[in-house]
């Protein structure tokens, strides 16, 4: 018996129409070289095994292609498309889910190229290749991605110019219409996205890992954690000051407040009472516009200590600001601040109560250390100096990479053994040196500082710049700050990060780059556009939206209103590219001679006496003589001036205006 | 659509206007050129409303510019499909002759008053389409094939001429008639043998080799003569352009009669008289056809064929 390969070779050309557009070879590669471009940036960030089947496939039918193969039998896509699925749900659990999903549709996209054998399976490939675009959007709406996704798009276009195109198009006759078209679309794409009426919410429930940018503070600090987090050069949320920048060092931006602990992690509480904004106020409020990026997590951030909070928001008893559901997209609010503050002077005693709780068996030396504070002096004020000579005595460090500390009393081993740490140890051990001195104290988590970008003023602030600090609950006083790390690093606090560190610091340079000269200035201008970019474009829904008509003079429009204004856009636009298009293909203006004499020839030919097509106008006069004597006269003198007009000696304008008053008066009958 | 064909057609004519013929040449104006949605076109508008629900959903700006550019795009298409086949001149080119059996075309050539055009389609109905570009300064003559299948007169029918170019989302067409039509010879019978021997001076053996008859006398040329009938040697003694006359030739009246045509139908005994018109004409031999109400006196030449084959291709049997 012999064994024929499945798929050998067997070149079968299909029959297809002469000269119609078909599944020429280029093409083919074409829209493979478009699915591989918008694939991409998908490979880069899902496992590897998902790019190597990808490649595999769109290789394998590069190859089927090139040889004018045999397809894979149906037996065996079949089983490549159970392996798939079996492979997307072992490797992430479910198949709904954004990898998951976006794995599932790149696998299927890149089978349904290797099955492709008729026009119809390409242009759904296509348009599974617009899906692709979509997905890649999911995970990023930056500047470089949303200019490479219109590449992306023009390829895309371009391919289905080459399968309209009978037989083979160059480079420049598949990407040249497919430019104009994008381009003439330009105009209409931008009425559309401003004037599309925008809605609240999704209109389903999404899953919860549907969007990016779920980095950021977590409920829970224990050493090491922020440290990570501070290694990224991702913006948490962009600060617009309406009167002006208040001093660096009251830059704290306020997120998760951290009470329970258990020896090693500080966690929220997780019922904390609803708290008053009515707190003694000694100068005008800060007010200012922040743009909070997604968190996937309910708060949200304001500068201690909020006045007024955005609606939608509560404020809690310990002015942590809770939004009604997850920041699953970025989000923009105003409110108000007062960084010269004092709240909290009649605390309640469970909320004291809780923030003295600690465990004493756990980082003994720390708790005895704090107890023998106490001894000496009970009052909180030379418990703090006590704490301050501690940690200004010059032996403590502030770095990145600390030493892994032991687990079970892992601030004893800080404050007696390493003593290099970052934020979260010195906000940390402070804390518990203060509960275990009989103080209340807890652990505040948020952001300190930020950058101002000297182009439009605003203040970017990243996860390098999470920090943690504490509060303390005195008497009088109420709660107060303390920042213990200011006393290590005074410049983290006066100056941000990266001066704390230093040029030689551990931190990874696209924290540490120039921040002056050009490179710095192209950095801000990349900053502003970027800004500018998330303001109006990615960030523009129904607020955004209403915003702007309120700027142009039109506070309140409804989706009435606005849909009016798209027809209106559509038409205008539409209308413009016509006329263009009309103006552009006009063809070249014909002789006034010629014009003449078809009118000439028309008017004969309403008078039954029609020029035959091969009739050159010398016999045409000798018949319309014959047939007409009554205009034979101006009918030979018509003819006589068109035939010198054109195939003679030519005429001056004079002569051709005469010719044209002549047809004009001409009478066939 | 469950309408009868024919009820859609007659629909389609009042709709579209159909005036036959035209006169060439035609200028594809702005009010003869309609456009749809192609079937890619409507899945292309689905796909659309897919993504706009996706970026609605997942409130996805970037989503909303992709969904909004190729919505306007294929706006843009819209135009620039009715702008490849606006303005088009079309005249009817050569539509030749053929014999049943082989396939006959229609030619319409086609130029532009402007841009170039691409992929531009024609087609007859229920036919083949047939592609094209249409270079400025050139003329695309498209060729509309028709398997001539019976003998008679085979008239092209409206023609529609179409683009998709150049996204294929739209589907841009045009009427256009120009009454052309085309003559199917009969399939002429190749073992219809030689007419039989009518005339007193004819061999048994029926159409005459060169060389068998008995030289009979030199003439004057006259226009038309075959070649091989040129006394060369006279030419060469330079006693001018004669033309040998055999016996054979000369006296023989060569009638292709329908009687003679032996055949099981009307039309096998056509095919043999085809065969034999394209035999006496190969020969030039001088022939006649007479067929039942019909009678062609003999004559010779080009012209003369065409009218016998003529004659044979519109034949009907008296009943």
């Amino acid at each position: 018996m012999i064994l024929r390969l499945p798929f050998a070779k067997a070149r079968s050309p299909r029959a297809t129409e002469v000269g119609s557009p078909q599944l020429d070879v280029r093409n083919v590669l074409w829209l493979l070289a478009a699915m591989v471009f918008v694939v991409g940036p998908h490979l880069l960030r899902l496992p590897d095994w998902v790019g190597i089947f990808f490649m595999a496939v769109v290789a394998w039918r590069a190859w089927i292609s090139w040889y004018a193969l045999r397809a894979p039998p149906r037996l065996l896509m079949w089983a490549i498309t159970l392996a798939a699925v079996v492979g997307v749900f072992v490797a992430f659990g479910r198949i709904v889910g954004r990898e998951g999903g976006v794995t599932l549709l790149i696998l299927m996209a890149s089978l349904k190229l290797l099955e492709m054998r008729n026009q119809r399976d390409v242009i759904l490939s296509i348009y599974l290749g617009f899906f692709l675009v979509m997905t890649n959007f999911l995970f990023s709406q930056s500047i470089p991605l949303g200019l490479y996704m219109l590449a992306c798009v023009w390829i895309f276009v371009a391919t289905l110019v080459g399968f309209n195109r009978v037989g083979r198009a160059t480079l420049g006759e598949r990407m040249r219409p497919a430019a104009a078209l994008l381009v003439q679309a330009l105009p209409l794409m931008a009425a559309f996205f401003i004037l599309f009426p925008r809605t609240t919410g999704p209109l389903w429930a999404l899953p919860t890992d549907s969007r990016s940018g779920t980095t950021g503070l977590s409920e829970s600090m224990s050493p090491g954690n922020i440290a990570n987090l501070i290694k990224s050069d991702a913006t948490a949320f962009r600060v617009h000051f309406k009167d002006g920048l208040p001093p660096y060092r009251t830059l704290y931006w306020r997120g998760p407040v951290l009470v329970d602990f258990d020896g090693a992690t500080w966690n929220m509480r997780r019922h904390v009472s609803a708290g008053r904004t009515d707190h003694p106020r000694s100068e005008r409020p800060v007010r200012y516009a922040v743009t909070l990026e997604p968190t996937g997590k309910n708060w949200i951030f304001g500068l201690d200590i909020p006045g007024s909070v955005p609606a939608g928001t509560t404020l809690l008893s310990d002015m942590q600001m809770r939004y009604r559901r997850p920041v699953t997209e970025r989000m923009r609010y105003d409110m108000t601040s007062y960084v010269d503050y004092r709240f909290g002077l009649e605390a309640n005693r469970a909320q004291l109560q809780a923030a003295l709780q600690f465990d004493p068996e756990r980082n003994p030396r720390t708790v005895a250390l704090g107890r023998q504070w106490a001894a000496e002096n009970p009052d909180p004020r030379q418990v703090l100096a006590k704490a301050s000579i501690l940690y200004n005595s010059g032996t403590f460090a502030y770095t990145l990479d600390p030493p892994l500390l032991e687990r079970r009393h892992p601030f004893d081993d800080f404050l007696f053994n390493s003593k290099q740490g970052f934020c979260e140890h010195y906000a940390g051990s402070f804390t518990l040196l203060m509960r275990a001195a009989g103080v209340p104290a807890r652990v505040v988590t948020g952001y300190m500082g930020g950058e101002v970008n000297p182009l439009n003023d605003e203040l970017i602030v990243r996860q390098a710049d999470a920090h943690a600090w504490s509060e303390i609950w005195i008497r009088d006083l109420g709660w107060v700050r303390i920042d213990p790390t200011a006393s290590v690093s005074p410049l983290r606090v006066e100056n941000g990060v990266n001066a704390a560190l230093g040029p030689i610091g551990l931190l990874p340079s696209l924290i540490d780059a120039d921040r002056t000269g050009l490179i710095g200035g192209i950095r801000y201008a990349w900053h502003a556009l970027n800004s500018q970019w998330d303001e109006w474009v990615v960030g523009y829904n129904l607020d955004r939206q209403r915003q702007f008509f309120t700027s142009l003079g039109y506070p309140s429009v409804d989706w009435r209103t606005l849909g009016f204004w798209l027809m209106t856009a559509i038409i205008a636009i539409g209308a413009a590219v016509t006329i263009g298009l009309l103006v552009h293909d006009r063809p070249p203006r014909r002789e006034a001679s010629l014009v003449a004499w078809d009118r000439f020839c028309a008017k004969l030919a309403a008078a039954g006496l029609a020029r035959a097509p091969h009739e050159g106008p010398i016999d045409y006069l000798l018949r319309v003589r014959a047939s007409l004597p009554t205009a034979a006269s101006a009918a030979e003198e018509i003819t006589r001036r068109y035939v010198e007009a054109r195939y003679g000696a030519g005429a001056s304008r004079q002569e051709l205006r005469d010719l044209a008053r002549l047809v004009r008066e001409f009478r066939a009958a | 659509m469950a309408f009868p064909a024919s009820f859609r057609q007659s629909v389609s004519d009042w709709i579209f206007r159909a005036q036959v013929p035209e006169t060439p040449p035609v200028t594809l104006g702005q009010r003869r050129i309609f456009i749809l949605p192609s079937k890619q076109g409507y899945a292309f508008g689905g796909t659309l409303l897919l993504l706009l629900v996706a970026s609605i959903n997942y409130a996805l700006s970037l989503g909303f510019v992709l969904t909004f550019t190729l919505a306007s795009m294929a706006g843009v298409a819209m135009l620039h499909t009715w702008r490849n086949l606006a303005h088009l001149k079309l005249r009817p080119g050569r539509s030749d002759a053929v014999f049943a059996g082989e396939t006959a075309r229609f030619t319409v050539s086609v130029e532009t008053p402007s841009q170039a055009r691409f992929s531009i389609a024609m087609r007859r109905r229920d036919g083949e389409a047939v592609y094209a570009d249409v270079i400025p300064g050139e003329t695309t003559a498209i060729a509309l094939p028709v398997s001539a299948a019976h003998r008679g007169l085979v008239s092209c029918g409206r023609i529609e001429v179409f683009t998709r170019y150049p996204v294929g989302l739209f589907h841009a067409w045009s009427y256009v008639d120009f009454g052309l039509a085309l003559l199917v010879y009969p399939r002429p019978d190749a073992m219809a043998g030689t007419p039989p021997a009518q005339s007193k001076s004819y061999h048994e053996e029926g159409i005459p080799v060169p060389g068998d008859e008995e030289f009979n006398m030199l003439r004057a040329y006259r226009a038309g003569d075959p070649p091989r009938q040129i006394a060369w040697k006279a030419l060469a003694r330079e006693q001018g352009l004669l033309t040998k006359e055999f016996s054979a030739m000369a006296s023989s009246e060569l009638w292709l009669d329908w009687e003679d045509a032996r055949g099981a139908d009307v039309e096998a005994r056509l095919s043999v008289l085809c065969h034999w018109v394209l035999q006496a004409e190969g020969y030039g031999q001088s022939f006649g056809l007479r067929l039942p109400g019909t009678e062609i006196q003999p004559a010779r030449g080009e012209a003369h064929r065409n009218r016998c084959l003529e004659a044979l291709a519109l034949f009907e049997a008296p009943r």
